[in-house]
């Protein structure tokens, strides 16, 4: 079974490129000040969510293992 | 509101102290028309943020939808050339709209990740020292010449595999290419010469490329159009795209923020205390303070009503770097200097969709220029204190920057 993830973007540096929606778009949704949100951390597999986070041109997206707090990117 | 000032971008006073004017437009009139030249000019950082990030609203497709004729005006009987200028200008994947732009980017976004470019940092480190290494032997250097120059056009050309060579003539050309965002009346033809000097540079390498790919950067374009994301002029138009766009503009970090050093003696005493440690914040300062790019255009899609204002569809709209990046509504004290400020949320990439692709390449060259130059040099003054800018509304070049060391 999947692991839960817990996904992050940090807002002072997210730029709105919007490549994370792309990579993985049932994760990440641009919010109104289109700005990307993890808004389902479980709506793609574990792969795409960490192609996303390591595609973010300005290294925005954190992931981390929910129940172990390990982190996995970046 | 509007204002009665001398209303010209392209003037003297404006190319040597773009700040002042912009700023006062900022403060007075932040949605601009501009009459002589039929623009808008938007000069807040909220409001360059909330354009850039709106791209359905206002198009990248600048050329291709267009219909007016160039400005500052040219000689009619250049108008041919600027056919030219047109079709090869619309052909880059900067000048497209989703969906199209997506699919392109696509092909080239994962070769400039951080992660990717993270290895390119030894490289870049090599080539700096070799570089200073030469001008500390001389006792002094001009900065765009000796070090802002070379530097990118080594890493790029290294990264596309173009022949040692060659790369002065890449610079010749891409001098010719800067009169794309210049005002002489002439200036159709020195452009179009370096456009068609492109093509005809990189077609063999690309032809060569498409038969041999290797792991550089015009194998990764080559393999677009074998996707069949983009045609084969796209290909020669896009490789030396990314042969100008990788060094031009980082010649103007490296030179802008090496000035801004010697013009604040402080940062710099902040900066050679620990620079391996320093040099991060400190390009983002730089990148923000005396920003390479100073404004790019679109077109509106639509009519937009932006603040008071009503931009029609089709309007040319113009948003200025130099003035967000001095933002007070952005920035505490935003014509300070300082070299510790974060968070830096600065402009100097544009952002949202179009933000920068190089953007991480940029930094890693200018986080290892500063460190190096605050590691090895006690400090610098100017040979001279008179400074020339390149007469662009587009970049913010100094002609030169001829220094000496203490």
């Amino acid at each position: 079974m999947a692991r839960n993830l817990r996904v992050r973007v940090d807002h002072t540096v997210c730029v709105g490129n919007a490549m994370c929606e792309t990579f993985a778009p049932n994760v990440f949704r641009l919010n109104d000040n289109r700005q990307s949100e993890a808004v389902n951390p479980a709506g793609d597999s574990e792969e795409k969510i960490l192609e996303a986070a390591e595609n973010c041109p300005v290294s925005a997206i954190t992931v981390e293992d929910a129940d172990t707090g390990e982190q996995l990117f970046p | 509101m509007s204002i009665a000032l001398q209303d010209d971008m392209f003037t003297r006073d404006v190319i040597a102290d773009p700040y002042s004017y912009y700023g006062r437009l900022r403060d007075a009139d932040p949605v601009h028309w501009n009459e002589k030249y039929e623009l808008w000019v938007v000069t807040r950082h909220d409001d360059l943020v909330w354009l850039t990030r709106h791209h359905e609203l206002f198009s990248s497709a600048v050329f291709k939808n267009d219909p007016r004729l160039p400005y500052p005006a040219i000689d009619e009987s250049d108008l041919g050339l600027y056919e030219y200028v047109r079709n090869y200008q619309g052909d880059q994947f900067i000048q497209h709209d989703r969906p199209d732009h997506l699919e392109m980017r696509k092909v080239v976004h994962g070769y400039f990740t951080p992660k990717s470019l993270e290895e390119w940092r030894p490289f870049v480190q090599k080539a700096v020292k070799h570089l200073l290494d030469a001008a500390e032997e001389k006792g002094r250097m001009d900065v765009m010449r000796d070090l802002a120059t070379p530097l990118p056009v080594l890493v790029i050309a290294e990264m596309m595999g173009v022949p040692e060579p060659d790369r002065p003539y890449i610079r010749e050309l891409a001098e010719k290419l800067l009169y794309i965002g210049r005002g002489e009346y002439d200036r159709m033809t020195p452009l179009t010469e370096g456009m068609k000097g492109m093509i005809e540079y990189v077609s063999p390498l690309v032809d060569e490329r498409i038969a041999n790919p290797g792991d550089d950067f015009i194998s990764v374009l080559a393999s677009g159009e074998k996707q069949g994301v983009f045609t084969r002029h796209q290909v020669l138009v896009n490789t030396s795209l990314l042969l100008l766009a990788g060094h031009e503009t980082t010649i103007n970090l490296l030179c802008n923020g090496t000035l801004a050093f010697i013009q604040h003696p402080d940062q710099w005493a902040k900066l050679k205390k620990d620079p391996a440690g320093a040099a991060r914040l400190a390009t983002e300062e730089c990148l923000r303070y005396d920003s390479p790019v100073k404004s790019i255009q679109r077109i509106a899609s639509q009519d937009v009503e932006m603040r008071d204002k009503v931009l029609k569809k089709n309007d040319r709209v113009r948003w200025f770097i130099s003035s967000a990046n001095r933002d007070p509504d952005m920035f505490d004290q935003p014509n300070r200097f300082d070299i510790t400020r974060w968070p830096n949320q600065h402009v100097a990439f544009g952002s949202g969709i179009h933000h920068c692709l190089g953007a991480t390449l940029a930094r890693v060259e200018g986080q290892e220029v500063f460190k190096a130059l605050a590691e090895r040099f006690p400090g610098f003054r100017l040979d001279n204190e008179a400074l020339e800018y390149q007469p662009s509304i587009t970049f913010r070049s100094l002609k030169s920057l001829p220094i000496h060391w203490h």
